[in-house]
């Protein structure tokens, strides 16, 4: 299968740290009975950089956040490196997502608050509980935030507030608060909806990156065809709760996205016929 | 798209399918009830209706008593009791606010668990349907006759309100920022103290003012049951009916909440608006 290929492009990466993800029959149901993921079964190898593409209300969000526990699964049981998800809760949740960086369409940065208490935040997992509640990081974690705001260029805006930063410069700084988790996973939800073209390439080039240079297993959720062919290895199409694709991304034809979209190609399904 | 050209193709003659007007019959038997309670309501009540026409002459008259020549002989110690009212209401604020922000947060959604939740909004139910002059008089038969017991009044009194609306604010705060915390590993008290805190910081400073605002006012209806301040120097001057220091003292009173408002007001403004401004300068 494709997987392999990649397995062995990506062989000369360490990729210890890296770990995999397993969904054996995964459903979700939602309390109002909107069935958002129906019997999904999915393997992603360590490394891998996986798009997942699919219209809004495909089920995208909640497959990726059935990953980190955000959303549990109403059925089925999803695994992330040595940690099954569906069968924790509270601290040992916690733990496991402390491993499991993320980042979303919005930013959800604390608007009010620095960038470098902002980037803190992933530290929250790997700290005292005491020390995270006033703020005051110790020298190594103090440390790798820095590192991580200067791995992704926003090191000299460490002290400006969140609300103070651009769209782009915003999206950098949660990548770096991820990142300071050190985790062994990447998940991106819809990370350059809210972006202009440049700048939404500037943040896949990251991911890219990331995913590269650490070796770390990234999937991003995302809508616009070229981004994903462009920067994703493997693309995994969902429509209506359901894998309806499965396969290399840059091979991706029109005709498969026509597939998984259920309709014909509109100009918006591209980021750069929308600029 | 078809809505636009309708008109032009259609003759004009065309009977116009207008929607049918939606019943307003319970709207109106609605009203038909309230104005009979109304009307019920005042026939219940002995009004000396005959009295009304002279009432007009009798507030001149009571007017000018107080407002021709106000006695000014008292207004040092006017002074010295008005300081002690916005003491009094400076300390209730800080007590009301200081208790209610922890519990008010707690009482949130998402933050406290369902069983506190639910003791907490309770205890803010119960608060709130007791008026400040009631609890003043309960806590005079422990504390006695001090500025202190009206204070610790204030403060307990404000819970109610108070405390529910910090949690209305922290429960309107958006998710953003919270589901990021939680996607780290945070706790809920790392959520609470990173993302909702943050969010909600501002509004909550601006109620804890506003808190103030109204403890000023409400101090000197507290000072009637004899919890000190200018209130109690009203009561006391009016029961002697010296019409002429009572004016002074509602001069006394009305200029220094005006001016405790005004203050109050605008530093709230200052705290919303500020940061605004600022980042407006930041980001061009």
């Amino acid at each position: 299968m494709h997987t392999d290929a990649r397995r062995v492009e990506a062989g000369d990466i360490p990729a210890s740290t890296s770990w995999p993800v397993e969904l054996k029959s995964v459903s979700v149901t939602y309390p109002n009975g909107t069935k958002a993921l129906q019997d999904v079964s999915l393997r992603i190898e360590p490394g891998e950089m996986v798009s997942i593409v699919g219209l809004s209300g495909s089920g995208k969000s909640t497959l990726i956040r059935t990953i980190n526990g955000l959303v549990q699964a109403t059925d089925g049981t999803v695994t992330v490196g040595p940690h099954e998800i569906t069968g924790l809760s509270g601290r040992r949740l916690r733990e496991a997502r402390g491993h499991i960086g993320m980042i979303f369409q919005g930013f959800n940065l604390a608007e009010r608050t620095d960038v470098f208490h902002n980037v803190l935040v992933g530290r929250f997992a790997h700290s005292s509980p005491f020390r995270t509640l006033l703020g005051l990081p110790t020298k190594a974690d103090r440390e790798l935030a820095l590192r991580a705001l200067d791995s992704v260029g926003m090191l000299e805006k460490v002290w400006a507030r969140a609300n103070a930063l651009s769209g782009g410069q915003k999206q950098r700084v949660a990548i770096a608060r991820a990142l300071t988790q050190q985790p062994s996973i990447m998940l991106a939800d819809e990370p350059v909806a809210s972006l202009d073209p440049p700048t939404a390439h500037g943040v896949m080039r990251d991911l890219r990156r990331i995913n590269g240079e650490r070796g770390l297993t990234v999937l991003i959720n995302i809508h616009l065809m070229d981004l994903a062919r462009q920067y994703t290895t493997r693309m995994i199409g969902l429509r209506d709760g359901a894998v309806v694709y499965d396969g290399p991304a840059g091979a991706a034809t029109d005709a498969d996205f026509e597939q998984i979209y259920g309709r014909p190609i509109q100009s918006d399904d591209t980021l750069d016929a929308r600029a | 798209m078809t809505g636009l050209q309708t008109p032009v193709k259609l003759p004009a003659q065309t009977e116009l399918q207008t929607p049918t007007k939606p019943s307003r019959l319970w709207s109106t038997v609605f009203a038909i009830a309230v104005g009979a309670v109304v009307l019920v309501a005042g026939a219940g009540l002995k009004i000396t209706w005959s009295d009304l026409p002279a009432m007009p002459g009798q507030i001149a008259h009571y007017l000018r008593l107080m407002f021709e020549a106000p006695n000014l002989e008292k207004l040092p110690r006017a002074l010295f009791e008005t300081w002690r009212s916005i003491s009094m209401a400076w300390l209730g604020a800080i007590m009301c606010v200081v208790v209610s922000i922890p519990l008010g947060m707690l009482a949130a959604n998402g933050v406290g668990p369902w069983w506190l939740r639910t003791a907490l909004r309770g205890v803010f139910a119960v608060i709130r349907a007791i008026p400040e002059v009631i609890i003043a008089l309960i806590l005079l038969t422990v504390t006695g006759l001090t500025p202190f017991t009206g204070a610790l009044a204030l403060g307990i009194a404000g819970i109610g309100t108070q405390g529910k609306w910090v949690y209305e604010t922290i429960e309107s705060v958006q998710e953003g920022a919270s589901e990021a915390v939680r996607a780290a590993g945070g706790n809920t008290a790392e959520v609470t103290r990173w993302a909702l805190w943050p969010a909600a910081a501002p509004t909550l400073m601006s109620f804890a003012l506003y808190r103030f605002e109204i403890n000023i006012r409400t101090s000197a209806v507290l000072g009637l049951v004899g919890a000190g301040g200018i209130g109690s120097m009203l009561s006391n001057y009016t029961n002697f009916r010296q019409w002429d220091t009572v004016g002074m003292l509602l001069i006394v009173v009305v200029i220094a909440t005006m001016l405790m408002d005004a203050v109050s007001g605008a530093i709230r403004r200052r705290i919303m608006e500020g940061a605004k401004v600022r980042d407006v300068a930041r980001s061009s």
